[in-house]
């Protein structure tokens, strides 16, 4: 059975970067799955997807890609994945909701609505923040699968930012969907 | 994830501009709830509405909550109360619109549309019996709006029905007098009136319709406005076209659109009746901030009614109707952008003012999308001029192809410049004079019809 690989690999950006990875994949003859990268102020994290045949060891294509011409730039980490890859890609929980906190910035906000999150069993799928003249805005796009009252979270959620001197805003994400998609939902 | 800033944009549009649903309603057909007597017809519509709309109140409440949007109002509307009941009398059709009333009551609705007649091309006995009821039928109940359609561009303008109707807004208003007239803002006169409005006093089902649907109406003049007024700052108005103005409407009316549509998916869903349309109006409220004349002012006159202000209504119309087309699967009832005097603070204000007469709100009804709507005038105006003030109003409608409506109210003992206020979403104003008062009576007198115009012979 072919096994599946997740590969990380973080580097400061420049042109070239997923020639390189692809490249030394195609070369193990592993098919690339899925893909996602981001920049965050000049620094490049890629983490990927691939299938290789079941003889193929982690260590090996890690041997591959340090062997790159290119290596010395990149940070790489690749993993046996244990759950199988799901055809389609994942749909989003249907409760999945989009909280944007804004507060003067300080150190610990993020780790103040986390931590918020964590006691209360809900996950955060993605996250964005920006500072911008000394005003930090988080994103955090979150599933409330888990939670009971989701009238109550928004209410604790309010009384939380305020106590931590932010402005907090919870919507269902299909609001921010149906607004800036063309396609309806 | 979307962009961060297409989500800031969004969170910006509810949170600071008090973006909300104005309405759900649910059209209800009552055709099936006629019987020979009025007893029994009145228990089956009050069976039929129970059954249908027994959970639409907590459900709109329910999905407004998970959405973090808010369903303001909860209406339902009825297929045209003087269909119903063919054969009745006008005591009958008092009792009619109690049990309206109990219904609406019972379901825990805000207003209730559809004590109605269609009578554009002629008057049966039964809308005669109708007509009559209307003055003490919208005095005695509290939550009944009615509507009359009096007026098509296909069987031109019923003008005895229409000289019956100048005698009963003054008696409705009369009826009322200890609340200003507030009777007759509970009535709206139409030329080519749809059947799927959710917005009242003018909502029906109409015939065409299923048996029971679902219509969402959506505003949002004050998220208009903030977005024009951020689009000003950020680019500074020297380097703004016209069409600048007009692309952002119609960009802000797409994204209100479709939370409106989102809603009415989900409520479609929830009560398994089918979804209808989204009527994507810009209707004003008196609250500060949400009000249609700040966007004229905004898009370039000092005073509301100043020369200009034509051009200014029709390019908001257009450019609402085009964002919000696009929007949604079906667009219907009204859909554009209501000047009703009283129900917006501005316009109100400009009466106060006498920077807006009547005259010139008749020639913004041309290109707005319904018509000449909540203005007070004085007590003292006789029927047949309210009558042909109101035979202009339809024949706007007819000659344009367009709806258009009159809901007039004279308001008892009061004259041109006193104040009149209803308080709540119907609002107040100063009331606006009428010139030209009992010069129209003999054309009224004629009785008959305006036949159809000549574009109404497309067959």
């Amino acid at each position: 059975m072919q096994q599946q690989m997740i590969i990380s690999v973080v580097s400061k950006d420049r042109p070239g970067i997923i020639a390189d990875i692809t490249g030394a994949i195609f070369a193990l003859d592993g098919d690339l799955a899925d893909l996602s990268q981001s920049i965050l102020c000049g620094y490049l994290t890629m983490t990927l997807i691939a299938t290789f045949a079941p003889e193929r060891t982690t260590a090996e294509v890690f041997g591959k890609l340090k062997a790159l011409d290119t290596a010395k730039d990149y940070d790489f980490l690749v993993k046996t994945m244990e759950i199988p890859l799901k055809n389609g890609g994942d749909a989003l929980p249907e409760k999945t909701y989009i909280v944007t906190a804004q507060g003067k910035n300080k150190s610990g906000m993020v780790y103040s609505i986390s931590s918020f999150c964590h006691q209360r069993n809900i996950n955060i799928m993605d996250l964005s923040t920006t500072l911008k003249g000394g005003q930090y805005t988080m994103i955090l796009q979150i599933d409330l699968s888990q939670v009971e009252s989701i009238i109550e979270v928004r209410g604790d959620l309010s009384r939380h930012a305020a106590e931590h001197g932010m402005k907090v805003m919870m919507q269902h994400y299909d609001i921010f969907r149906v607004t800036n998609e063309v396609t309806l939902i | 994830m979307l962009r961060p800033d297409q989500i800031l944009s969004t969170v910006e549009m509810i949170q600071k501009e008090n973006l909300d649903v104005r309405t759900v309603t649910m059209g209800i057909n009552l055709l099936d709830c006629r019987t020979g007597e009025v007893a029994t017809t009145c228990a089956n519509i009050e069976k039929k509405i129970q059954a249908l709309a027994e959970n639409f109140v907590p459900a709109c409440d329910r999905i407004g909550r998970k959405l973090g949007i808010p369903v303001v109002n909860k209406r339902i509307s009825v297929t045209p109360l003087a269909l119903v009941g063919a054969g009745f009398n006008r005591y009958d059709f008092i009792e009619l619109a109690k049990t309206l009333d109990r219904a609406g009551d019972r379901a825990g609705i805000d207003i209730l549309g559809g004590f109605s007649a269609q009578v554009d091309k002629g008057l049966t006995e039964s809308d005669r019996e109708y007509i009559l009821s209307i003055p003490e039928a919208l005095s005695v109940t509290a939550k009944v709006c009615g509507s009359i359609n009096i007026a098509s561009s296909q069987k031109g303008i019923n003008m005895d029905a229409l000289a019956m109707i100048g005698q009963t807004i003054k008696d409705l208003a009369e009826n009322t007098r200890d609340n200003g007239g507030f009777g007759a803002a509970k009535f709206v006169v139409f030329c080519n009136q749809p059947g799927d409005n959710p917005f009242m006093a003018g909502a029906i089902h109409g015939t065409g319709e299923a048996d029971a649907v679902l219509n969402v109406g959506v505003s949002g003049p004050g998220v208009v406005a903030r977005a024009l007024e951020r689009l000003i700052v950020n680019h500074g108005a020297e380097n703004l076209l016209l069409d600048d103005l007009a692309d952002e409407i119609k960009q802000t009316t797409y994204r209100v659109t479709r939370c409106g549509e989102l809603v009415g998916r989900q409520v479609s869903r929830e009560l398994g009746i089918e979804f209808g349309v989204v009527d994507l109006s810009l209707a004003p409220t008196p609250t500060v901030g949400d009000s249609v004349g700040e966007i004229l002012r905004i898009l370039g006159v000092d005073a509301i009614g100043a020369p200009g202000s034509t051009a200014i209504v029709a390019m908001l119309n257009d450019a609402v109707k085009k964002g919000g087309i696009f929007a949604s699967k079906a667009v219907g009832g009204l859909s554009g952008a209501f000047i009703p005097v009283m129900e917006d603070s501005l316009l109100a204000e400009a009466v106060g003012r006498q920077e807006l007469c009547l005259e010139k709100l008749e020639a913004m009804t041309c290109v707005c999308s319904v018509g000449l709507d909540m203005v007070a005038i004085p007590g003292s105006v006789d029927a047949e001029t309210i009558a042909a003030i109101i035979a202009d109003e339809m024949a706007i409608g007819m000659i344009n192809n367009k709806t258009t409506a009159a809901r007039l109210i004279p308001v008892p003992g009061k004259e041109a410049g006193e104040h009149v206020s209803f308080g709540g979403l119907f609002g107040a104003s100063p009331i606006m004079p009428v010139r030209n008062v009992g010069k129209s009576k003999r054309f009224v007198n004629w009785g008959g019809r305006i036949p159809a115009p000549v574009h109404s012979f497309k067959n």
